[in-house]
């Protein structure tokens, strides 16, 4: 128990409070108890209470960074796989400019089957599924790289306060981090060496994102590597 | 369901400039099997049963062994069949109803291994000549499907199959009756062991996982028996092979084969 | 329910039963989270001698596209039998028995899980019998509402179920499979644990209201000893068995 008496970890249909709060991410309204939807940590800010969950997809959120997979394209937009219920629209509009033609302009001598794409989520509601950007410094294709997968529910821990976490990573191993709020990493850095050690300190984080001294157990596992 | 998955971009390319300096992507050599585990009797009810993890593929075969009505021109031998099934828990694009073509093509694959190198005596199940033979069906079903599900099925039933055990049967008026307390192993003449290769470019990897499968551009499935002899092949891919490289898969085949071969025969001494 | 003559004993004097159980004890239960690597959750269970494993897919594109809904997701269950799982091998094909049961599961899972927030997309429950033993439509609830969870499929409550029965004229816990073939009376019963809804119940044989009423209660008790080891699952999957 943290919190002001209230559960730190919880599961589907645990009760995490009686007291009048605002519901907000995972949890529901039963009665007078604010209950969890999924696995997870639980977060007060304010007056709201949510879980922070750590499994399932990613939820996608207007201005989120994320990177998609290429899956698809039509002669107006690019289908992405970004790593949620639902496939992330890029316009052609949004790479070849407003005056695009798709007669001439074809989609693919841009973007290709399988080409990873930073992009950001422009535009998403319930009746509509995401739209995303890449007019924006950054954004667009990525070339080279490693991709590596962690939980969509763990990137604010790799990301850690201010950006501490993955700064220390990335220190340690001399690597740069793209990190995609969807839980798709890509990771550049100059030999295999570092990139075993970076793709180990996900690992951990993978692992132990739930529990107390992330920070010294991440920095431990890349000082292992080292010489 | 009804989607196909798409390689990225940097995966690809990290297999192809992995196998241009002569290694692989999760740092195998070429000639080099993932790891396989084998635990025989996961399904105590099944008369055999085998659980085959190869990496991360994951193969549950049972055996069951019944007495069969013979066909009317192989009254003088038992019954062998082999199914094979993608479960739709082991891949997001693994559908239900009908099995598609790639999944016939793996049970076809998986049962022309056993049946043509004779590793089953079919002769010795038979209850009664033309009236009542022994009916050997080994189902298997794929639970996780990360590559190479040939050989992953072809262990599993091989395992399961060495595991089981087959009840005695008599005739008594007329219909195979079951003697209590008796059984034996199925009467075993070899172990087919199938090598699946892949070949990306110009080069030639041994079990290729889920995703140099998808850069393959052809692959060969080649079983040997205890004898080291070839017993079954096949050829997949949308491109071919040269006779020089046929010629190296076939010594490749039969030396990792020998390898998985013992493997295959510890797991039945471990149980 | 058969009811039929037998020389098993079902229950003898001292209250114990044909595999050494007392009346209100479970059978060996055990559940494991994160079982699979392609599926989006999965869990394994392994309760008395059933053997099986789920998988859950989604929230993903539904196909065929007439079954999408504008409003909300759709949840679809699939319960399967391996040939081998039974003593008589199985046809592959799904029978009517499969299909009924992965139904009451589907509408057993319904109340649970909250698919409003995914419209036109789908959520896929597979599940695959191992190895069959009595009660394995609740052994099956149990697991897929562990893989749902993993999935991180938002849910208001966990669905947790067991069946109760009637053997030798009493009303036992958690019937086995030659209790099921030769006792009176098999209700399975599956309960979202915390807000008390009973989402499954089905019964083959013969109750008084009175019986009717006991073997939901003791059924009730089942399933509270299972949500225990479902929550015990996850805990260890995601907290290293730490926590709530």
């Amino acid at each position: 128990m943290t919190q002001n008496g209230m559960p730190n970890m919880v599961m589907p249909g645990d009760v995490i409070t009686r007291e009048a709060r605002r519901a907000g991410q995972n949890v529901v309204l039963k009665g007078d108890m604010l209950v969890s939807s999924k696995v997870g940590r639980v977060s007060v800010t304010d007056d709201t209470v949510s879980v922070i969950g750590l499994a399932g997809k990613y939820v996608p959120h207007i201005d989120d960074l994320v990177i998609g997979k290429v899956i698809s394209h039509s002669g107006q937009a690019w289908e992405l796989d970004i790593n949620s219920a639902y496939v992330g629209f890029l316009l052609a509009t949004d790479v070849f400019g407003r005056d695009f033609a798709s007669h001439a302009d074809e989609l693919s001598s841009k973007l290709g089957m399988g080409d990873l794409v930073a992009a950001r989520v422009a535009n998403f509601d319930r009746t509509r599924d995401p739209l995303l950007t890449i007019d924006d410094r950054d954004l667009g294709k990525i070339d080279s790289g490693v991709l590596v997968r962690i939980a969509p529910g763990k990137i604010a821990s790799l990301i850690g306060r201010q950006g501490s976490m993955v700064q220390t990573i990335e220190k340690a191993t001399n690597a740069a981090f793209t990190i995609g709020q969807n839980g798709l990493v890509v990771i550049s850095c100059e030999g295999p060496e570092e990139l075993l050690r970076a793709k180990k300190a996900i690992g951990v984080i993978e692992r132990e994102a739930y529990l107390p001294g992330l920070l010294d157990k991440v920095t431990a596992s890349l000082g292992s590597g080292s010489r | 369901m009804g989607t196909v998955s798409i390689l990225d971009g940097l995966e690809r390319k990290l297999i192809t400039d992995s196998l241009d300096a002569g290694r692989r992507a999760d740092g195998r050599a070429l000639d080099e099997p993932r790891k396989i585990t084998i635990e025989t009797g996961t399904i105590p009810k099944a008369e055999g049963s085998a659980r085959v993890r190869l990496g991360k593929t994951e193969v549950v075969t049972g055996v069951k062994v019944n007495p069969s009505t013979p066909f009317p021109d192989t009254g003088d031998k038992g019954a062998l069949i082999c199914t094979a099934e993608i479960a739709p828990l082991a891949h997001p694009d693994a559908e239900t109803g009908p099995p598609s073509e790639g999944v016939i093509e793996l049970a076809r694959v998986v049962d022309r291994g056993i049946r043509e190198s004779h590793m089953i005596d079919m002769s010795k199940l038979v209850i009664q000549r033309d009236v009542s033979v022994v009916g050997v069906f080994a189902d298997n079903a794929v639970l996780d499907d990360c590559g190479n599900l040939f050989d992953a099925c072809s262990y599993a039933s091989c395992a399961a199959i060495l595991d089981a055990k087959m009840p005695t049967w008599e005739m008594v008026d007329g219909a195979p009756k079951m003697v209590e307390g008796a059984s034996s192993e199925l009467p075993i003449s070899t172990i087919p062991v199938s090598v699946t290769m892949g070949r990306i470019g110009r080069h030639i990897i041994v079990d290729p996982d889920a995703t140099e499968w998808m850069c393959m551009d052809a692959r060969i499935t080649i079983t040997t028996n205890s004898d080291g002899n070839i017993c079954a092949l096949q050829k997949g891919g949308r491109e071919g092979f040269s006779f020089e490289q046929l010629a190296s898969c076939a010594d490749t085949a039969i030396a990792v084969g020998a390898k998985i071969r013992s493997t295959i025969e510890s797991s039945k001494q471990r149980s | 329910m058969g009811g039929r003559e037998s020389d098993l004993v079902l229950l003898n004097s001292d209250g114990i039963r044909c595999d050494g159980r007392k009346i209100d004890e479970p059978r060996r239960i055990s559940i494991k989270a994160g079982v699979l690597n392609n599926a989006n959750g999965s869990a394994y269970i392994e309760f008395g001698d059933n053997k099986i494993l789920a998988g859950v897919f989604g929230p993903r594109d539904v196909h065929p596209k007439h079954q999408s809904d504008s409003n909300t997701g759709i949840l679809r269950v699939r319960y399967h039998m391996q040939p081998y799982s039974v003593p008589e091998r199985k046809r592959p094909a799904p029978s009517r028995r499969e299909i009924e049961i992965s139904k009451v599961i589907k509408e057993a899972l319904l109340p649970a899980v909250i698919l409003e927030s995914f419209p036109r997309t789908a959520v896929d429950v597979y599940i695959e019998i191992l190895q069959a033993d009595g009660g394995s439509r609740c052994a099956a609830l149990d697991v897929a509402a562990v893989a749902l969870a993993d999935a991180g499929i938002p849910m208001r409550d966990m669905v947790s179920a067991c069946a109760a029965g009637k053997v030798a004229d009493t009303i036992v816990l958690d019937i086995n499979n030659e209790e099921d073939q030769a006792g009176q009376a098999d209700m399975p019963i599956a309960v979202m644990p915390n807000s008390g809804q009973i989402t499954l119940l089905q019964l083959d044989g013969i109750l008084s209201t009175s019986e009717y009423k006991k073997c939901i209660e003791t059924g009730l008790v089942g399933c509270k000893l299972v949500y225990e080891l479902q929550k015990k699952a996850l805990k260890e999957r995601y907290f290293g068995g730490q926590g709530s």
